[in-house]
C-alpha cells in the first residue's frame, strides 16, 4: 500500500502523521453522522418505553406500529405519492433533459436556467405559494395537490440527472440508428433510452427518495385525511417521543439502505457488463 | 482574385451514358454568416470510388452530411439515384454512412449492430441470419458476433461500422475518415481492404479524407477541396500530373513553383521570362490560351527535373541540401536568383553523386512544365 512506491524513508516519515490525523477525523464524522442513528435504532428495541434507560430486548414497538392503522394509512398515503410522482416526474423531466440537450429553441437558455434555479428554491417559499395557488385555482387540497407539488419540484432532478447522462453520449450514435433507418420513434426506444437508462433510474431513485422524505412542502399542501409518513410522525412526536417513532424510522431507514444498495449495484452491474 | 470555382468535367470523365448515382447541383451550406460549401457541383456515377479530399475544415463532412440527410444544404439540389432527396428524413434515403466516430451502438452486440438496418427494413429470421453472418465474414469478423463492441480493438469496432452500413446494401455508401483512428499500418492494410471490397460488391463509395496519399491510392476519382469550393475533379494520374491550379499542385505530391511573365503563346507551348530574366518554356493546360504579357505561374514535379543538360529547360544550380529516402535522394538546389529546385534522383547503381556546395546543372522538359490557373 502506502510507501510502495516511495523508496525514501523520508517521504514515509513525514506522511504517517497526517495519515493519522486524517484516519481521525474520518472516524469522528463517521460517529458524529450515524451514532444518533444507531441509538435511535438500538433504542427501538427497548423493552420499556423510556427512550434513554435499556431494559432489555423487545420486539413490542415493532408490533404496535403494525397495529396502529393510521400509521399504516400514513405509509400507503406515501407510496401512492412518492409512486405517482417518480413515474409522472421521470417521464416528463427525461423528456426535458432531452429537449435541452438535443435541440436548439427559443428560450433555451432560460428554461435550462429556471432548472437548476428550482432545485435551489427555498422549500418553505416552494410551499407557501403553491398552497397560495391551489387556494386560488378552487383546488381541494389532498393527495393529488400532494402527487402535483411533487411532480413540479421532482422534475428538476431528474432533468438534471438525465441530462449528465445524455451529454457524455456522443450524438452520431443516434444519428447512426437513423441513418440505418430508425425513425425518430425508434430512435429513441432502441437507441437512446438503452443507453440513458441508468440515468433515467437513477433520476427516478432520487425523485422517489426526495418526494417520501419531503415535510415543508407536504405541510403546506396536505388536506385533511392525506397525511403522508413524515406528517404522521411529526404529529406523533408532538405527544412526545415514543420507542414507536424510533421502530417506524429505523423501517424506513432499512427499506431506505435496501433501496439506495439495490440501485447503485444495479447501475455499478450495468456499467461494467 | 483568383477564380476557384473549377466545375468542368474533366477530359476524361466517365461516359455521359454512364448512370449517375449521386448529383450534387448548385449546394450552397452556411453556418450564421460562414459558408461552409460553396455553389458545389459534382455527378457521382455508379459504382465508382469517388474520393473527397481536402484540409481539414474545408467542407467534407458537411457535403457528406447533406447527401446522407442530416444537413439541408441552403441552395442547390442533391439527387440520389435520380430521385430529388430534399425533404427526405436520413431514415428514407438509400444511402448508408460509416461515420468518422464508428458511432456502434455500444449497448448491442456485434450480430445485433449489424442486423438493426435489416431489422427496420423488416428483415426476418434466417434471411436475417444468414446476410448478418455473411456481411461480417466479409470484414472477417465471424466468431465475433456475439462481442459486445467495448471487447473489441479500434480496427475492429470499424469493420462492425462497416458491415453494418454494407449489410443494407446501400444505393451509395458514405465513408467519412474512416481510417482515421487507426495506425499507420492497419490504415495501409484496410485500404487495400476497402478498396477491394468496394469491387466486390459495386457499390458507389464517397469517401472522405485528408490524406492525399490514401486518396491516391484507393480513388477512382477525387474532388478536391478548400474553404468549401472544388478546386478540380479528376482521376488521381491526372490530378498529380496536370493540377489545375496552385492549391492542387501543392496539396497533391511536391512541386516546384515559378512565376513569371507571358512572353508568347505557341498553340500549348507557352514561353514566359522569370524576374531573373532567363526564359522557361513550359505547356498551358488543356484548352486554355494564357494571354501574352499575364503573369501566371507553372509548376514541375521534382521527379521529372534531372541532372544534365539534356532538356528544354536548362539552368545552374547549388546543391543546398541532400535527404536520402531509401528508393531515391532529394537534392534541395538553389538557383543563381535564390529561388528553390527540388529534384528527385533514383538511387540505381550507377548514379552519380553530388556534394553539398557542389555546381551543377540541371534540365526539365516543356511538357513536364505546366502552367497553372489561379
Ligand atoms: N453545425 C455547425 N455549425 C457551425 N459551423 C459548422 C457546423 N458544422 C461544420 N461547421 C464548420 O464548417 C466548416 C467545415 O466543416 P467540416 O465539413 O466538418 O470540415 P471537414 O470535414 O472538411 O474537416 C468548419 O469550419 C466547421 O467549423
Ligand atoms: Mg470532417
Amino acid at each position: 500500500m502506502r510507501g510502495r512506491n516511495s523508496p525514501g524513508f523520508v517521504h514515509k516519515g513525514v506522511s504517517r502523521l497526517p495519515d493519522r490525523a486524517l484516519l481521525l477525523m474520518a472516524a469522528l464524522i463517521y460517529i458524529f453522522l450515524y451514532a444518533p442513528i444507531l441509538v435511535l435504532m438500538v433504542f427501538s428495541f427497548n423493552e420499556a418505553r423510556s427512550t434513554q434507560v435499556w431494559e432489555g430486548f423487545s420486539t413490542r414497538w415493532y408490533v404496535a406500529l403494525w397495529n396502529d392503522q393510521s400509521v399504516l394509512d400514513a405509509f400507503y398515503n406515501s407510496l401512492i405519492v412518492g409512486g405517482t410522482s417518480t413515474i409522472v416526474a421521470t417521464a416528463i423531466g427525461t423528456l426535458t433533459a432531452l429537449a435541452l440537450t438535443r435541440y436548439r429553441f427559443r428560450g433555451k437558455s432560460f428554461a435550462d436556467s429556471t432548472i437548476y434555479a428550482a432545485t435551489v428554491m427555498p422549500e418553505i417559499v416552494v410551499g407557501v405559494s403553491l398552497l397560495a395557488f391551489f387556494v386560488a385555482v378552487g383546488f381541494g387540497l389532498g393527495l393529488t395537490t400532494i402527487i402535483i407539488a411533487h411532480v413540479a419540484f421532482n422534475i428538476s432532478f431528474v432533468t438534471i440527472v438525465v441530462r449528465a447522462r445524455l451529454s457524455g453520449m456522443d450524438e452520431s450514435i443516434e444519428e447512426a440508428a437513423q441513418d440505418l433507418g430508425a425513425n425518430p420513434v425508434t430512435t429513441f426506444l432502441r437507441v437512446t433510452l438503452p443507453l440513458i437508462l441508468p440515468g433515467v433510474m437513477a433520476g427516478a431513485l432520487l425523485a422517489f427518495t426526495l418526494s417520501f422524505d419531503d415535510f415543508v412542502i407536504t405541510f403546506f399542501v396536505a388536506g385533511v385525511g392525506s397525511s403522508t409518513l413524515p406528517l404522521k410522525i411529526y404529529s406523533m412526536i408532538k405527544f412526545g417521543v415514543s420507542p414507536v417513532i424510533n421502530a417506524l424510522s429505523t423501517v424506513i431507514l432499512v427499506a431506505t439502505m435496501i433501496l439506495i444498495l439495490g440501485g447503485s449495484r444495479f447501475f455499478m452491474g450495468k456499467e461494467d457488463r | 482574385m483568383e477564380d476557384r470555382r473549377i466545375q468542368e468535367r474533366p477530359p476524361d470523365a466517365p461516359p455521359v451514358d454512364r448512370k449517375v448515382a449521386v448529383a450534387l447541383s448548385g449546394i450552397t451550406k452556411r453556418f450564421g454568416d460562414f459558408v461552409a460549401v460553396d455553389d458545389l457541383n459534382l455527378d457521382i456515377y455508379e459504382g465508382e470510388f469517388f474520393s473527397l479530399l481536402g484540409p481539414s475544415g474545408c467542407g467534407k463532412t458537411t457535403t457528406l452530411r447533406m447527401i446522407a440527410g442530416f444537413e439541408e444544404p441552403g441552395e442547390g439540389e442533391i439527387s440520389v439515384a435520380g430521385q430529388p432527396v430534399q425533404g427526405v428524413p436520413p431514415y428514407r434515403r438509400p444511402v448508408n454512412t460509416v461515420f468518422q466516430s464508428y458511432a456502434i451502438f455500444p449497448h448491442l452486440n456485434v450480430f445485433d449492430n449489424v442486423a438493426f438496418g435489416l431489422r427496420r427494413a423488416g428483415v426476418k429470421g434466417e434471411e436475417l441470419r444468414q446476410r448478418v453472418t455473411r456481411a461480417c465474414k466479409m470484414v472477417q469478423l465471424q466468431g465475433f458476433e456475439k462481442r459486445k463492441p467495448r471487447m473489441l480493438s479500434g480496427g475492429q469496432q470499424q469493420r462492425v461500422a462497416l458491415a453494418r452500413a454494407l449489410v443494407n446494401r446501400p444505393k451509395v455508401l458514405l465513408l467519412d475518415e474512416p481510417l482515421g483512428a487507426l495506425d499507420l499500418k492497419l490504415r495501409k492494410e484496410m485500404q487495400l481492404e476497402l478498396k477491394n471490397l468496394q469491387h466486390e460488391v459495386g457499390i458507389t463509395f464517397i469517401y472522405v479524407t485528408h490524406d492525399q496519399e490514401e486518396a491516391l491510392t484507393m480513388s477512382d476519382r477525387i474532388a478536391v477541396m478548400n474553404e468549401g469550393v472544388v478546386q478540380q475533379v479528376a482521376d488521381p494520374a491526372t490530378l498529380y500530373e496536370r493540377p489545375r491550379n496552385r492549391f492542387v499542385a501543392n496539396f497533391i505530391g511536391q512541386t516546384n513553383l515559378f512565376s513569371g511573365t507571358v512572353e508568347s503563346v505557341n498553340g500549348e507551348k507557352v514561353t514566359l521570362v522569370v524576374p531573373d530574366g532567363a526564359k522557361v518554356e513550359a505547356v498551358a493546360q488543356d484548352g486554355a490560351e494564357p494571354e501574352p504579357g499575364s503573369e501566371v505561374h507553372v509548376a514541375v514535379r521534382p521527379e521529372k527535373v534531372r541532372f544534365g543538360a539534356a532538356g528544354d529547360n536548362v539552368c545552374t544550380a547549388e546543391v543546398r541540401q541532400i535527404v536520402y529516402l531509401g528508393v531515391s535522394t532529394q537534392y534541395i538546389t538553389w538557383l543563381p536568383d535564390g529561388r528553390k529546385l527540388a529534384l528527385y534522383q533514383q538511387n540505381i547503381q550507377d548514379a552519380g553523386g553530388y556534394d553539398v556546395g557542389d555546381e551543377v546543372t540541371v534540365s526539365w522538359d516543356a511538357r513536364n512544365c505546366l502552367v497553372l490557373g489561379g
